[in-house]
């Protein structure tokens, strides 16, 4: 997840100081990347010293202030104009442990409806938070993505168990 | 409160096991989904549980009526049971009031009083301006909400829903769901079958038809001792 540009796309509607940047980030997302304010100062310093940001003082309680550079303007609207790469992801355990039930003795069928219950339940809950969420867009639409992978996970072992099981026929 | 029971129940088709043995229980304010592959059993679950069809063994019970003993199901059905299907059901000739006014009629309430009914459920359901308007000329989504409305009119306080998404655009199918919920939370029971996981979401309890039994989720056993 790219701290770094969530940060820039804050700062592009106008300076902020760091504990503001921490506060909207989790807002805009509905804190569901959960951010330390250490983090916030630590990429402040990164984007710093690569010149995508700039010291811009204090305010008026002596809070240290940023703003948003040309550089960084640019490299924000590639950010926003680069699709992001399949390939990032990390090893997936689960299409692991399917393969390997798949290839050992083990009754896939059940290693797949303990599977799919558990998504199920993290479905329902994901589904309470957004009906919880009806107000803000931005968070809504991060937790449908939540819900569109849960889905898609759902609709996986639904295929792997049909698959699996005419295998077996 | 238990609306419908299902206990021990068993469906065949000559010599096809539709369902074996399948308990199930809905109580007011509660959805239940229920997900398994085509030809799992679904369709007849909601068949039986809603008196369109009779168990070959097992008793299916609304509210307090063992529905053996029901001779004219027709009759328990109106006045208990709401169903929404896919493919909608909505008479073309009529309005979308008089679509929602129909059940009642049927049985034997006034014109009158049907129509007030039907258009008070229609406000319910967010559609009241659209109620003079022929099936044609609504939204997919206006449609469904409008047979949701015939579901629910008359105090019914089961409702069945077997794939209310179908066609409807997600946005849409959310907004089915939100008001299948909300119907809910106001004490209806809800049996809702969907192949789509992000719709059984919604539910309280998600129930997995597998050949003609509900799979249950326990401990993973290994088939050999390897």
């Amino acid at each position: 997840m790219s701290i770094r540009h969530g940060l820039l796309a804050l700062l592009s509607s106008g300076p902020r100081y760091g504990y503001q940047l921490r506060v909207e980030f989790e807002a805009s997302t509905g804190a569901t990347w959960p951010l330390n304010i250490g983090q916030v100062y630590t990429t402040l310093s990164r984007l710093e010293r690569d010149g995508l940001v700039a010291p811009d003082g204090e305010d008026d309680q002596g809070r240290a202030v940023y703003t948003i550079t040309e550089a960084g303007r640019e490299e924000l609207g590639r950010w926003f104009s680069t699709p992001v790469a399949q390939t990032d992801r990390p090893r997936d355990e689960l299409a692991i442990k399917i393969a390997m039930a798949v290839a050992g003795g083990v009754d896939v069928a059940r290693v797949i409806q303990t599977q799919r219950a558990a998504t199920m339940r993290a479905l329902q809950e994901l589904t309470r938070t957004k009906r919880a969420a009806s107000g803000e867009l931005a968070h809504r639409l991060v937790l449908d993505s939540l819900i569109f992978k849960a889905e898609a996970e759902q609709r996986w072992l639904d295929h792997c168990e049909a698959v699996s099981k005419e295998k077996n026929s | 409160m238990t609306v419908v029971e299902l206990r021990e129940v068993t469906r065949e088709h000559g010599q096809v096991h539709a369902l074996r043995g399948v308990s199930l229980r809905v109580a007011a304010g509660e959805l239940v989904a229920v997900m398994g592959p085509s030809g799992s059993g679904k369709s007849t679950l909601l068949n039986l549980a809603g008196g369109l069809d009779r168990p070959t063994s097992g008793s299916v019970t609304i509210g307090d009526t063992d529905l053996a003993g029901v001779k004219d199901l027709a009759a328990l059905r109106r006045t208990s049971v709401g169903y929404v299907f896919q493919d909608l059901n909505l008479i073309p000739s009529l309005t979308a009031a008089e679509n929602v006014m129909l059940p009642r009629e049927l049985d034997g309430v006034r014109a009158g009083r049907a129509r007030s009914e039907a258009l008070a459920v229609l406000a319910e359901v967010g559609v009241e301006d659209i109620a003079g308007r022929f099936p044609e000329e609504l939204s997919g989504g206006q449609r469904q909400r409008v047979a949701i409305a015939r579901a629910l009119v008359g105090e019914r306080r089961l409702l069945l829903a077997d794939e209310p998404t179908g066609a409807l655009d997600t946005v849409t199918g959310d907004e089915i769901l939100q008001l299948l919920r909300t119907r809910c939370d106001a004490g209806v029971a809800v049996l809702l079958v969907t192949h789509e996981p992000r719709y059984a979401g919604w539910a309280d309890r998600v129930v997995y038809l597998r050949d003609g039994r509900i799979a249950d989720s326990g401990d993973v056993r290994l088939e050999s001792a390897r």
